[in-house]
């Protein structure tokens, strides 16, 4: 029996409209603290950025397309693989993962109204479209980072790099970990704090979980990063002596530090993409996931198990032995939850009825990038193959498998998913299924020969090589493929564009999913729940009678919280409600912290120190004149 | 539903004392607070880490030229630190309470303490970078990066305390109290942490 919304639920209905609503136009953005905008605004600006960083990759590519090519000088080359892996990681799949999908689709699959803390959320996305601009300032005054993602010392160190190229590095990185951090610790308030009544934590979607395992990783991980930029920064421009031996520094420490982050960071981009494939997958098989708390504690392990696991990407440094043997056996160890995961995924389909639409087929090319990669990934596991392929293109085909095959993949896919939901229409289907296609072939016809002319001993990170090697033909094929993955890439995001505007409507649950992203209107409303939801199972949307009674709650206007801006906060493991809280509605100061916070990196950058801490003084103004308004006046 | 404190309505003092008692869980803000306290945790075990790695590199620590640190002051003044710990868990007390007036007295009381804390530290701060400055070896690059990264966070305490004190002027919102709680727990954070730090700074004597 359908209940149908009556005069006085469709007036609570109108009041929340009015609540709720946000300005349009430009000022409306500007000051906008509405998760889902921000989530849009974040998969615009790492859309562009992947952009960028797609277009250095096919520089590189043409590069080396084939041997003693002169499209690119030694250094222009080492300047764009720099970029392309900051890029990529940095500007790109962490901030699309967490600031877009993370923003727009966890207070959705919660049943909350945003997030915990909006007007950070605001601030999170200044910062780092700001770090962003402030890194690829350098491109265009050719300034750019060019000691790779990983700016070993001491090619590093002001001795070999006298440019302010690695304080772009250094300071851009920074500024992003403040935003990366900030955000994180919202996802990780949110999931815990605003889950809808009765989604105790059993109950959580998987989606989730992984964000929460990636939160916590990066709030754990990203210090290490930032204090090795720290002691980099001093280095450099202030003479202190951290990474020089002549004055008893190391310069194993900074590679120590930069992995202790840097390995977290590997599980900090894969995660995302368990969550993704953990919410497609039971969607178009039509069952719940199967193992649904093992997968739990994997997602959650795998990012435990990443913390232990960094000098496997130091096993060439001269460690002692022993140091080897046990990083080699923690690294073992990922094989565990990894597999738990395979299994759990491929059993599900097995054991449902699959419908093999274009997001399910992007999760199928994910599975199959992710096993070999991580076969691959467990053969660096073993001390002396690492050591016979070190800075051999092989590491490269492997982490390329990995980030690209196996964590942009479920990112694609994801964009097929919840692109109806974002825009209230269908994309189409035939040609998302080519596009899955091409970018398959594209990817494994660029990145397996990689493994082969890693074997024949092509050394990484190098701008060209000789022709008598014979790599010629494999890094052509590689070449060829790249242009292929761009043509894939190039048809899915036609096709949503044309989709956007020409697509058929899709109704609030074309897939009938079963997380309560889709008992909501498509695109949802700004309050997104007229009804905050109530929850007995994993998946609510499949219970078809709590949906019911939410909106028999709309009518007898319970769990409306129609007096302002309002969302319930609950108990952490039970989501008993516990307080209604009045949120925080649209700023302008966000985004004056973030011009004020970009300010002062360009003043560190030009080591104009004392500019720097006034311009400090004025952000911390801003953050003053931000919580002088506090929720219940707006 | 209806029984649930209600964040926005509680503008008094008493209000607030009202959606204290009636949580069953801590709020959002103390989350937040926790959550940043974890990754400020591992940014110094980070640092103390570095000195400890830097250490075991080194043949002599502190190197040949630098005098070693003196004990007495810089455990004097920890102590002090510490101790104003107790007027801050006071002033939480008492403003979820709803005895504001109580509070802002402890605050105050604190924040003078930690002003004069922060002015001898700065002072001797300074009178180290003159005998050995950070520019000389890894020993006094790690020694200053840490002393000056806990000195900023004091300031940040004192900062946060200060803006309590404004904003409670004007009486005791929901908002204000949960500020409150965060600002505090951080205080307690700068605490454990000095005592941490000055443990690896004196721990050359040992």
């Amino acid at each position: 029996m359908a209940t149908t919304v009556t005069e006085p639920g469709l007036e609570r209905v109108e009041r929340l409209g009015r609540i709720w609503v946000e300005p349009r136009g430009l000022l409306g953005w500007l000051r906008t603290t509405d998760h889902k905008r921000i989530g849009l605004l974040y998969f615009f600006t790492t859309l562009a950025f992947f952009g960028a960083g797609g277009i250095e990759a096919l520089l590189m590519r043409t590069q080396l397309a084939q041997p003693n090519e002169k499209v690119l000088s030694p250094e222009t080359y080492d300047q764009l693989m720099t970029m392309h892996g900051v890029t990529m990681i940095f500007l790109f799949v962490i901030p699309m993962t967490t600031g877009a999908f993370g923003n727009y689709l966890i207070p959705l699959m919660i049943g909350a109204r945003d997030m915990a803390f909006p007007r950070m959320n605001a601030l999170s996305y200044w910062l780092f479209l700001a770090s962003g601009l402030f890194m690829y300032a350098s491109v265009f005054m050719h300034v750019a980072p060019n000691a790779g993602w990983f700016d070993y010392v001491p090619l590093a160190l002001k001795e070999f790099n006298p440019g302010r190229n690695i304080d772009f590095y250094a300071l851009g990185l920074i500024f992003n970990a403040v935003s990366s951090t900030a955000a994180a610790i919202n996802f990780i308030v949110t999931i815990f704090k605003l889950r809808a009544p009765g989604m105790s934590i059993n109950r959580m979607p998987l989606f989730c979980f992984a964000m929460l395992a990636v939160s916590l990783s990066l709030i754990f991980a990203l210090p290490s990063l930032t204090i090795d930029l720290v002691y980099l920064e001093l280095q450099r421009n202030l003479g202190f002596h951290f990474f020089d031996v002549a004055h008893g520094g190391d310069a194993l420490l900074w590679q120590h530090l930069f992995w202790l982050f840097g390995h977290p960071e590997v599980y900090i981009i894969i995660l995302p993409a368990f969550g993704i494939a953990t919410s497609i997958i039971p969607t178009f098989s039509k069952r719940k996931m199967i193992a649904f708390p093992l997968v739990a504690l994997a997602e959650l392990l795998v990012a435990f198990i990443g913390f232990g696991v960094w000098a496997h990407h130091m096993f060439a440094t001269g460690l002692p032995t022993i140091t080897l043997v046990f990083f080699a056996a923690a690294s073992m160890m990922v094989v565990i939850p990894s597999s738990i995961q395979v299994f759990a995924w491929t059993v599900t389909v097995a054991l449902g009825r699959p419908e093999f639409r274009a997001p399910l087929l992007f999760i199928g090319g994910f599975i199959v990038f992710f096993v070999l990669g991580g076969l691959t990934g467990i053969m660096f596991a073993a001390i002396p193959f690492d050591q016979a392929t070190t800075d051999t293109y092989f590491v490269v085909a492997h982490f390329h498998f990995i980030i690209f095959g196996a964590a942009v993949f479920p990112i694609l896919g994801g964009m097929y998913y919840w692109f109806p939901k974002v825009t209230g229409r269908l994309y189409h289907e035939g040609l998302a299924k080519l596009s899955f296609w091409l970018t398959f072939l594209g990817t494994a016809l660029t990145f397996f020969p990689m493994h082969i002319i890693g074997l024949l001993g092509m050394p990484r990170r190098v701008y060209t090589y000789p022709s008598s090697l014979g790599w010629g033909a494999y890094n052509l094929s590689e070449t060829i493929g790249a242009f292929i993955l761009t043509a894939g890439l190039l048809l899915i995001f036609g096709n949503l564009l044309y989709s956007r505007f020409r697509g058929a409507p899709a109704g609030p649950d074309p897939f009938f999913g079963g997380t309560l992203e889709w008992a909501t209107t498509s695109p949802p409303p700004p309050y997104n729940f007229p009804v905050i939801p109530t929850v007995t199972s994993a998946y609510p949307n499949w219970d078809a009678e709590d949906r019911q009674a939410d909106l028999r709650r709309l009518e007898r206007g319970e769990l409306v919280l129609d007096k302002g801006h309002e969302t319930p906060a609950s108990t952490v493991v039970d989501a008993v409600p516990d307080e209604v809280l009045e949120m925080p509605g649209e700023s302008p100061w966000p985004l004056a912290v973030a011009v004020c916070t970009g300010l002062l990196f360009i003043m560190l950058l030009t080591q104009h120190y004392a500019v720097a801490g006034v311009f400090a003084g004025f952000a911390l103004l801003c953050v003053a004149a931000w919580h002088a308004k506090e929720p219940q006046e707006s | 539903m209806n029984a649930l404190p209600y964040s926005g309505e509680a503008t008094t003092a008493a209000a607030v004392a009202r959606v204290e008692q009636g949580r069953l869980a801590r709020p959002n803000g103390w989350w937040g607070m926790a959550l940043f306290v974890a990754t400020e945790a591992t940014l110094f075990g980070t640092i103390i880490g570095t000195y400890f790695y830097l250490r075991f590199n080194n043949l002599h620590w502190p190197p040949p030229g630098v005098p070693e640190p003196k004990l007495t002051l810089p455990l004097v003044l920890t102590g002090l630190l510490v101790a104003t710990s107790v007027p801050v868990q006071f002033a939480v007390v008492t403003a979820s309470r709803g005895q504001l007036a109580r509070a802002r007295a402890a605050l105050l009381l604190a924040a003078i303490v930690q002003a004069g804390y922060l002015g001898m530290q700065l002072h001797l701060f300074v009178h180290d970078v003159h005998e050995f400055p950070p520019s000389g070896s890894a020993y006094s690059s790690i020694y200053f990066t840490m002393l000056g990264a806990h000195h900023l966070h004091v300031f940040v305490g004192i900062l946060l305390i200060f803006w309590i004190l404004l904003r409670t002027a004007t009486g005791l919102t929901s908002y204000r109290m949960n500020g409150l709680r965060a600002t505090a727990f951080y205080w307690y954070f700068v605490n454990v942490l000095a005592l941490c730090v000055v443990g690896t700074q004196l721990s050359p004597l040992a």
